[in-house]
């Protein structure tokens, strides 16, 4: 009896799913647009990745979003499987637009290798600022509401410059780059980001009252950009008060720009406030191309087939992946969808309370596209 | 007599930016005539500033001005929202009836972090003697020395000439726009015109580059050195010189008044023009207006780090403002000219296409160019071309196409 009871169940979902299809089909048709299609490098990452990608092709095709993906899997932990870093490269510099799921990185390397996958794909396509924007879900419990922060972090410099050595036995050096060049770039891109999306302040992140050479560039970098804005607010903080800050009173940051290390710190404690890795979405960008991937990046290993991981975040970058390809109808019924779900709250994976698989949230979507 | 030049000009310098810039953008208080500085010195006080293109997607600033200015740039984003243009516009507004320079100051600032602006005529209704022409403000402060008004006709447009297509290309920083006005005696107003060498020869040798990539077989100088034998000779003798060094190029010169005549009987026989800043703005309005007016030619403003893309007549159009009847394709064109040259030419090419088709083809026309439809049906012609030419994003093997 409760075997028939799933059957029947399960043929009414398929069958409103088709309903819903028709739908939207009927709708784009009328439109007008899948005149042309956009390719889009596809990399479905390490752990949970490739779930949730899954998620997204499906959401995509769900609502007819003229969009190809050009698969490759690249990954680290798994050198015999993995496709060639050039060809990577060659794939998103063509596209210049690519969704990538997060990529484990081991704590040692196999072949001596002090720079990671992520760092040789980040340098090779000069990736240079990473863009995580924090927000408050609806129908998401946290301690803190109305969050509104974007954390924009320099990507190819700092502590990330993979330049370590043991000069004497016990003795090892980690050499922290800073560059004038790099630090203004980086500073105009969070001055522009503020100025395109009508925001009022610019807080720079730093560590200059100990590195005062290093973080003391990066400081008066951002200071010399900020005169270019006289229309935004600038602002310092060090970076052990900006945590103290973020997790007492988030609401005062509106754009954060920092230097690699305290970029990663920072995006991983503000992604908490909001629900964790699951609900955050980033984007990496070059002059020429742009990289969506979750903001927090965490694998998730532990969860791999069991069907649990929340989609969430990688449904987000592909919202922000159709706005960036000047497809913002589809992102809009994209997100729609999204902010439905969450707040019905009936449909909810195990990291938001609930107890709903990763495809039970993924069909949710899909029935609540409209 | 220099002494005395140097000390009235610095007497008259009216500072465009009052803040100081000490990295970024060099700034010498003293010297804010864009003329007074060698182009040497130009180049080397010039940081670079990073581009202002981040994932494929170009920051632009975007000046509507005055008269028709608004409803035009409206008019230019609802084309590259249908066409899928990369472009993020930062819009800014200067009103023409405040006093000060702070919205200039700000759209200035502007242009100088995203490189490329697209702008509507600014006009200056203050009657107030420490006002300056903005407009003149933001080409001097920018160093746009050269501006290229290319005058091309469409077919099937009513005008007395057909098949005219002629580039000039002006300066931009000198001459009788160099602000140098002041009343000597009651009674007496002195305006100086300045030419330097420097100046000359940078938009001569632009005119001669331009001709020689672009085909063209010969470039025509305009003055008035018969009069102004000092001033303008040295325009002349300066183009003289820089003809050396483009051998396979013809250059003849001729009288500005002698022009005009030539331009309205025959002008056919024009190629390239290069001439100084009033002569300039003389010979493009002629020229324009026998294409068919201001409504339908782009003009370009470049200097060696900043571009700025306008119609090529830099007319408000006050008259006909809020009327409709505004013809939208001189705004276009100028977009057009921006999309070439931050090198999204897929989206300049499905534009130029659409707005060809609307204007020769289908014969939507404002009534400027002798028709009976409004500003609302020639750019709803267009974008109805352009959602069955969408290019969401730009291909990435679009070169090898061609």
């Amino acid at each position: 009896m409760s075997m028939l009871a799933r059957t029947v169940g399960r043929t009414f979902m398929q069958a409103a799913a088709a309903r819903s299809l028709h739908t939207t089909s009927t709708l784009r048709a009328t439109d007008n647009y899948g005149a042309n299609r956009t390719t889009c490098t596809l990399i479905p990452g390490d752990g949970v990745g490739p779930e949730l990608v899954y998620s997204l092709q499906e959401v995509f095709k769900a609502a007819s979003v003229p969009v190809d993906f050009e698969c490759y899997f690249l990954s680290e932990i798994n050198p015999v499987l993995s496709a060639k870093l050039e060809d990577v490269v060659a794939s998103i510099q063509k596209n210049k637009v690519c969704i990538k799921g997060v990529l484990a990185t081991p704590d040692y390397s196999n072949v001596g290798d002090l720079q990671t996958l992520n760092m040789k794909l980040r340098n090779d396509l000069d990736l240079y600022a990473n863009v995580v924007h924090v927000r408050s879900l609806p129908g998401v419990k946290t301690r803190h509401t109305n969050i509104d922060t974007v954390i924009i972090r320099e990507q190819t410099e700092g502590e990330y410059s993979a330049l370590e050595h043991e000069s004497v036995p016990g003795i090892v050096e980690c050499l922290k780059i800073i560059t004038a060049k790099k630090s203004m770039r980086i500073a105009k891109f969070a001055f522009d980001y503020a100025t395109k999306n009508q925001r009022k302040k610019v807080t720079a992140v730093h560590k200059a009252n100990i590195m005062k050479l290093g973080d003391g560039l990066f400081l008066r970098s951002c200071e010399e950009v900020s005169r270019l804005y006289p229309r935004i607010q600038f602002e310092k903080m060090i970076v052990d008060n900006t945590t103290m800050q973020m997790v007492s009173n988030p609401n005062q940051f509106d754009v954060m720009v920092t230097p690699n290390l305290y970029g990663a710190i920072v995006d991983n404690l503000a992604s908490g406030l909001v629900g964790g890795a699951g609900v955050v979405a980033g984007a990496s960008y070059s002059s020429e191309s742009v990289v969506f991937e979750p903001g927090a990046r965490h694998t998730f290993a532990e969860a791999v087939g069991k069907n649990v991981a929340n989609p969430t975040a990688m449904l987000l970058c592909g919202v922000k992946l159709l706005r960036h390809i000047n497809l913002p109808t589809y992102g809009e019924i994209i997100q729609n969808a999204i902010n439905k779900v969450l707040n019905d709250g009936k449909v909810r994976t195990k990291d938001l309370g609930g107890q709903s698989t990763t495809q039970d949230f993924t069909r949710a979507i899909i029935l609540n596209m409209s | 007599m220099a002494l005395r030049l140097t000390q009235r000009l610095l007497q008259t310098q009216t500072p465009f930016l009052t803040r100081g810039y000490p990295l970024l953008v060099t700034k010498e208080k003293t010297e804010d005539v864009a003329h007074t500085k060698s182009a040497l010195q130009k180049k080397v006080t010039g940081t670079d500033i990073p581009s202002a293109q981040y994932g494929g997607r170009h920051a632009v600033t975007m000046l509507p001005g005055g008269g028709i200015g608004p409803e035009l740039m409206g008019y230019v984003r609802e084309i590259f929202r249908y066409c899928g243009a990369p472009i993020d516009f930062e819009v800014i507004d200067i009103d023409p009836s405040t006093e000060g320079n702070d919205d200039l100051d700000y759209a200035i600032t502007s242009i100088k972090r995203n490189g490329v602006a697209l702008k509507g005529n600014i006009e200056t209704k203050s009657q107030s003697l420490t006002e300056v022409s903005r407009n003149v403000a933001i080409r001097n402060e920018l160093d746009l020395y050269v501006n290229v008004v290319h005058c091309k006709s469409y077919p099937g447009i009513p005008a007395r000439h057909h098949d005219i297509d002629v580039v000039l290309i002006r300066q931009n920083t000198d001459g009788e726009y160099a602000m140098l006005e002041h009343e000597s005696v009651p009674g007496i107003v002195e305006s100086m015109k300045v030419v330097t060498v420097e100046n000359a020869e940078r938009v001569a040798r632009y005119a001669f580059e331009f001709a020689r990539q672009n085909n063209r077989k010969k470039v025509t100088t305009i003055h008035k050195a018969n009069i102004m034998k000092l001033s303008d000779g040295l325009f002349l003798e300066v183009a003289n010189r820089v003809h050396k060094d483009y051998p396979e190029l013809e250059h003849n010169n001729m009288i500005i008044d002698n022009t005009c005549m030539q331009s309205v009987s025959n002008p056919h026989q024009f190629d390239v023009m290069n001439m100084t800043n009033l002569y300039g703005t003389i010979v493009s309005n002629v020229l324009c207006g026998l294409m068919g007016g201001a409504g339908l030619i782009s003009g370009r403003n470049y200097g060696d780090h900043y571009a700025i893309f306008e119609p090529g007549t830099r007319n408000t159009g006050t008259a006909i403002a809020g009327k409709n009847i505004a013809n939208p394709v001189a705004m276009i064109s100028a977009s057009i000219d921006m999309l070439n040259h931050l090198g999204h030419k897929e989206h300049a090419n499905v534009i130029q296409e659409a707005v060809y088709q609307t204007i020769v083809n289908d014969a939507i026309r404002t009534p400027d160019i002798g028709g009976t439809n409004s500003s609302t049906d020639v750019v709803e012609n267009i974008l109805k071309i352009l959602s069955a030419k969408r290019v969401n994003w730009p291909h990435g093997n679009y070169f090898s196409q061609i």
